[in-house]
């Protein structure tokens, strides 16, 4: 590659990393900017007037902290139930004959392909009867009724491209069926079972629908609803929302970071 | 102690209706104790299925087997004492040499201390000890299959079962591996069942052979017994490298008694085996290549051209035309001074054909006297 090649290839880069990280690096800047001098000029890219004001404020005048308390327990509940029930459905499906097998596989896609509203307003009603609405249980149960159809799909896919005749091997090395799964068969679809994880995570960390249809109780309010009330109010404290813009983002930077390797090997097979 | 294996009118059908496929088709065979048995035949032909069957990984559709005095068909392959070697070789990718060889025993229970030693004798004899720590895909096509048999023989199974584990290999390490086979087979006191496509593995490593094709068994026999006198057409154009010759012939009657006319050359029959070919009008004759010669043409005997000429070393394969149209093949000395194109005489020995019933191909007489 020439030099001038070079160089063109990384102005390019840097426009589309400008455009990309920019509005990160303003949500990092406005979040430790004090709320008087936020709207008072002059407007500079780099200001020295750091403070921890919003931060302050975000975590000791606001129910922020209980917000982010019952959005992890709903994306840990949605993580742990995804996982178990994805990995023995994609196992069941690649692994046992039964009638119906193709219409379930197929009939899991295309719930997928509901958008979240269409689901609920029937959830909250079935919710409401069976006194669910405001509880964790209720708000992970709807965060699976959107995640789990693709984590099926995933883990079907990724079991397909696991050997039967390693399975086959433990079994005649005297394995159970069960002991075979656990130590033969899911070690090799790791990577499958990371990406449902990391997507479970997503959807149930992003959710605002099923979140603010069913949770009307504010102590029950998930980060994504609990945000948009802090727009809703009189004014809007920008700072602060940017704080807490910054600290949702926390989880999810930390969590592509260290699995993007298997993120990418999950995206890979099952694309 | 090893046990003998007994398949009792063992059939097994895949799917239902218009697409059911017969797999296998009523097999009954015993395999004894300690024996080497092989299963052999065209792909397709319902030997690993019986493997499998064997193993417990398939049930019979119907039919009954045991192992010893027991009848284990309705058992799982966990509970019945066997090992297997697979075709994909099937290691553990995420676990050690070591912790795939000892897995068996891991499974059983056996401390870790235990496992270790033994893991550590087996390797040993499969020449694996420095490669303990390393993972499956850090080693070799021959290395990875001597892990999958270390694997098999630790627990000491009953019944070995081994499904064309050679197959992935190239052809100078199947050699290596044959013998290696071979001398396992010596130390270990399992019955081996060995499934395999290639003819030549099944002859030069059994005790006995069962050749299959279409689901059946067509014979069962020590490997020199299926070279010399073939149960049918199949089994002798399967057997034996290159295929045995097969010639349209047809029975006549002549003054002296029986003849066989084959490609314009007259056979007499002796009277003893006369009543083989009674009521028969056309038949097959096998003969090997290796039982032709070349001579130079002449009166009264087979007559032809040379059509093709591959030398193969020691040998020259020569493809030859008769007359007639049919193609023959011969094994002859490398050299000879019949190049493509000159015309050539063929003989073989009368007690070196086979004959064959035309319809049945069922064997008539296994050479003519």
């Amino acid at each position: 590659m020439s030099r001038l090649q070079r160089a063109g290839t990384f102005s390019l880069l840097l426009v589309v990393l400008v455009a990309v990280a920019f509005p990160f690096y303003w949500m990092l800047l406005t979040s430790f900017t004090p709320r008087e001098a936020l709207f008072k000029p002059p407007f500079r890219l780099v200001r020295w007037d750091f403070s921890l004001g919003n931060y302050r404020e975000l975590l000791f005048a606001t129910e922020f902290a209980r917000y982010f308390v019952n959005s992890l327990i709903a994306a840990v509940g949605a993580i742990v139930l995804n996982v178990i029930a994805a990995t023995l459905a994609g196992y069941g499906l690649t692994r046992f004959v039964f009638p119906g097998k193709k219409t379930f596989a197929f009939g899991t896609l295309f719930s997928y392909m509901f958008p979240p509203m269409l689901m609920a307003i029937p959830l909250y009603i079935l919710f409401s009867a069976l006194q669910m609405r405001n509880t964790y249980t209720g708000l992970i149960l709807a965060h699976m009724a959107i995640s789990l159809p693709l984590n099926i799909w995933l883990m079907w896919q990724y079991f397909q491209i696991v050997p039967l005749s390693l399975e086959e091997a433990a079994w005649t090395s005297g394995a159970s069926r069960l002991a075979a799964l656990r130590q033969v068969c899911l070690p090799s679809a790791r990577p499958g079972i990371l990406s449902v994880a990391i997507f479970s995570f997503a959807l149930s960390w992003n959710d605002f629908t099923f979140a603010f249809i069913l949770q009307t109780d504010r102590k029950m309010f998930t980060l994504p609803v609990g945000l948009a009330s802090f727009v809703e109010q009189t004014g809007v404290h920008w700072g602060m929302v940017m704080a807490a813009a910054v600290l949702v983002s926390v989880p999810t930077f930390l969590l592509v970071f260290f699995l993007q390797r298997y993120l990418l090997s999950g995206l890979r097979t099952a694309g | 102690m090893a046990f003998s294996v007994r398949l009792e009118g063992v059939q097994k059908r895949f799917g239902r209706g218009a697409r059911e496929v017969q797999a296998v088709r009523d097999l009954t065979l015993e395999i004894g104790e300690r024996e080497f048995f092989t299963f052999v035949g065209p792909s397709g032909c319902g030997k690993t299925t019986t493997l499998r069957m064997i193993a417990g990984l398939e049930t019979p559709t119907a039919g009954r087997i045991w192992f010893g005095g027991q009848d284990v068909t309705d058992l799982p392959p966990q509970k019945r004492d066997i090992a297997m070697v697979f075709q994909d070789i099937a290691l553990f990718p995420y676990m050690t040499v070591r912790d795939n060889i000892g897995y068996p025993l891991r499974i059983a229970g056996l401390p870790r201390a235990q496992v270790n030693e033994k893991v550590e004798k087996v390797a040993a004899t499969l020449g694996l000890s420095d490669k303990l720590g390393q993972k499956p895909g850090q080693l070799s096509g021959g290395q990875q299959q001597r892990v999958a048999i270390g694997r098999a023989i630790i627990k000491e199974p009953k019944v070995l079962l081994m499904d064309e584990p050679l197959s992935a290999l190239d052809a100078r390490l199947r050699v290596e591996m044959r013998t290696e086979i071979l001398r396992l087979h010596r130390e270990i006191s399992s019955t081996i069942v060995y499934v395999t496509h290639d003819q030549v593995e099944a002859m030069t490593m059994s005790t006995r052979v069962a050749v299959m094709d279409q689901g059946r068994v067509l014979q069962v026999a020590p490997p020199r017994e299926l070279f010399r006198r073939p149960a049918d057409v199949t089994v002798a154009t399967f057997i034996g490298t290159p295929a045995m010759n097969i010639i349209p012939a047809t029975v006549v009657a002549t003054p002296g008694g029986t003849a066989i006319e084959l490609l314009g050359r007259s056979i007499p029959v002796g009277s003893r085996n006369r009543s083989a070919l009674e009521g028969l009008k056309r038949i097959k004759v096998g003969v090997r290549p290796q039982a032709l010669r070349l001579t130079s043409p002449g009166i009264g005997r087979i007559v032809g051209q040379v059509f093709l000429k591959e030398p193969l070393g020691l040998e020259d394969e020569v493809l030859v035309e008769t007359d007639n149209g049919i193609r023959v093949k011969v094994i002859t000395e490398a050299g000879s001074d019949f190049p493509e194109g000159a015309a050539v005489g063929l003989e073989a020995e009368a007690s070196d054909l086979y004959l064959f019933h035309p319809d049945s191909g069922a064997v008539l007489l296994s050479g003519i006297r």
